[in-house]
């Protein structure tokens, strides 16, 4: 441990309790870091006992860099998950350091000449210390950032099948398409004309309308009105002195369904390209 | 010593005599100052972004950072001139790219330039001279508290405006 900074050393973790419960009464109610003020007094304590503690640690270890870690990242993914703001968390740091100091002077830790030399050492010491934790705070949040919103975007892209709305897959997706809407008339002149019944079959009908609204989103209404159509031409032709009525609700609820669907897949595809910026 | 973590009375003149003497300093030398740092930035594993940029340019950047450093550190506010300066500072790098805590990295570096220049230059060698030391050194580290604060803080606003920005043109 280097002589120096041994003074203040000693006084940190001597005091670190107290310091600890100055810095919190501090930042629970600094308006520079409003998310702290409805944290847990005990457990805003603890995370100033951590950081004090730390100092120690940073002196007496080979690599003072890699020892920071030890308190950077448990500090930043606490915070992370409680959503505090990055520069709360950065501005409570500094609080940290600004109370050390603080305590310091009020104790009359460095006095004389050589005191003030030391504690001009001392001070660069707790810089050293606090431009690291600051570096590896905000690395940390970075990345449990793009961790965070890579979970999110798997979810959204599974819920667009894999990238289907804007995707590359063209000729997959029109395949499929083309597929289904041939099943649908294979199954429509079928049912209306050799069993001449229009019931329960078109119920299928919703599997390609609504796979067309999640891969071409608004668009894919034009599938839910072929499919409409289709329905209303074959009564037409097929089913002569049977009412309309339920063949044009049956419809229309294929325009409203795919409407929705794709409206509301809009809005999805939006939220992948705000995820996309990480 | 620790009056000068908080901001400068009014009158307090030889305070501010003794924290001016590293500002002016480095307000004098600042080319340069810039011109290490940069060779520093441009090497640094920590800073990445800053290894392909032109030297020219974020030479002439951190002169403007020192020349606004001075500003600031003799505002009686300097918390709003952080604002003022440092928002903007913060949207550049945002669209260059750099990430946050690359750019925070920087400013830091920036810091300890100006010290390590000062102490190359044997600015606080005598006994009266440590106590400016301190003061100093303690006002630049609240300068520079202000300004990474401004600077974080002005990156996720960024963040959301750009996320907003993409919704209202969809």
């Amino acid at each position: 441990m280097q002589a120096y900074a041994a003074k203040l050393i000693d006084l940190i973790e001597s005091k670190s309790e107290n310091i600890s419960k100055q810095w919190a009464a501090d930042v629970m109610t600094h308006s520079r870091t409003p998310s702290y003020h409805f944290l847990p007094k005990e457990m805003v304590i603890e995370q100033g006992i951590d950081f004090y503690k730390l100092f120690r640690r940073m002196s007496l270890a080979e690599n003072p860099y890699e020892e920071a870690k030890t308190f950077s990242w448990k500090y930043a993914e606490d915070l992370y998950r409680k959503k505090i703001p990055l520069q709360e968390a950065i501005y409570a740091l500094m609080l940290m350091r600004r109370h050390l100091w603080l305590y310091a002077e009020f104790q009359g830790t460095f006095f004389t000449a050589v005191e003030i030399q030391q504690a001009v050492e001392s001070l660069n010491r707790t810089i050293l210390m606090f431009d690291y934790v600051s570096y590896q705070v905000t690395d940390k949040y970075h990345d449990l950032t793009v961790v965070n919103v890579g979970k999110k975007l798997h979810a959204v892209e599974a819920l667009m099948l894999k990238g289907c709305i804007g995707g590359e897959k063209n000729i997959f997706k029109v395949g499929l398409m083309t597929l289904l809407v041939a099943v649908a008339l294979i199954l429509t002149y079928y049912c209306h004309s050799i069993l001449g019944t229009g019931v329960v079959f078109t119920h299928l009908f919703y599997i390609p309308i609504v796979l067309a609204s999640i891969c071409c989103g608004r668009k894919g209404i034009f599938v839910a009105i072929f499919l409409g159509a289709m329905i209303l031409i074959s009564h037409a032709i097929f089913l002569r002195g049977v009412p309309y009525t339920e063949d044009i609700v049956r419809a229309a609820m294929f325009v409203v369904v795919g409407g929705i669907v794709g409206w509301l897949m809009e809005d999805v595809r939006k939220v992948k390209e705000l995820f996309d910026n990480f | 010593m620790a009056v000068a973590l908080y901001a400068f009375k009014k009158g307090d003149t030889m305070m501010k005599a003794f924290a001016a003497k590293l500002v002016d300093l480095t307000q004098k030398n600042a080319e340069a100052i810039a011109r290490q740092w940069a060779k520093d930035v441009k090497t640094n594993e920590k800073t990445y972004s800053y290894h392909e940029a032109p030297e020219e340019k974020i030479i002439r950047q951190a002169k403007d950072f020192y020349k606004n450093f001075q500003m600031m550190f003799f505002n009686e506010s300097p918390y709003e001139q952080a604002k003022e300066i440092f928002e903007k500072y913060a949207e550049e790098k945002y669209k260059e790219g750099v990430p946050l805590h690359e750019t925070l990295y920087a400013l830091i570096l920036m810091r300890r330039h100006m010290w390590l220049y000062a102490e190359f230059q044997s600015l606080f060698s005598v006994e009266v001279e440590h106590r400016q030391a301190v003061e100093s050194l303690s006002r630049t580290i609240l300068m520079f508290d202000y300004i990474m604060y401004v600077v974080t803080r002005q990156y996720w606003k960024m963040l959301k405006l750009e996320g907003l920005a993409k919704r209202n043109t969809q």
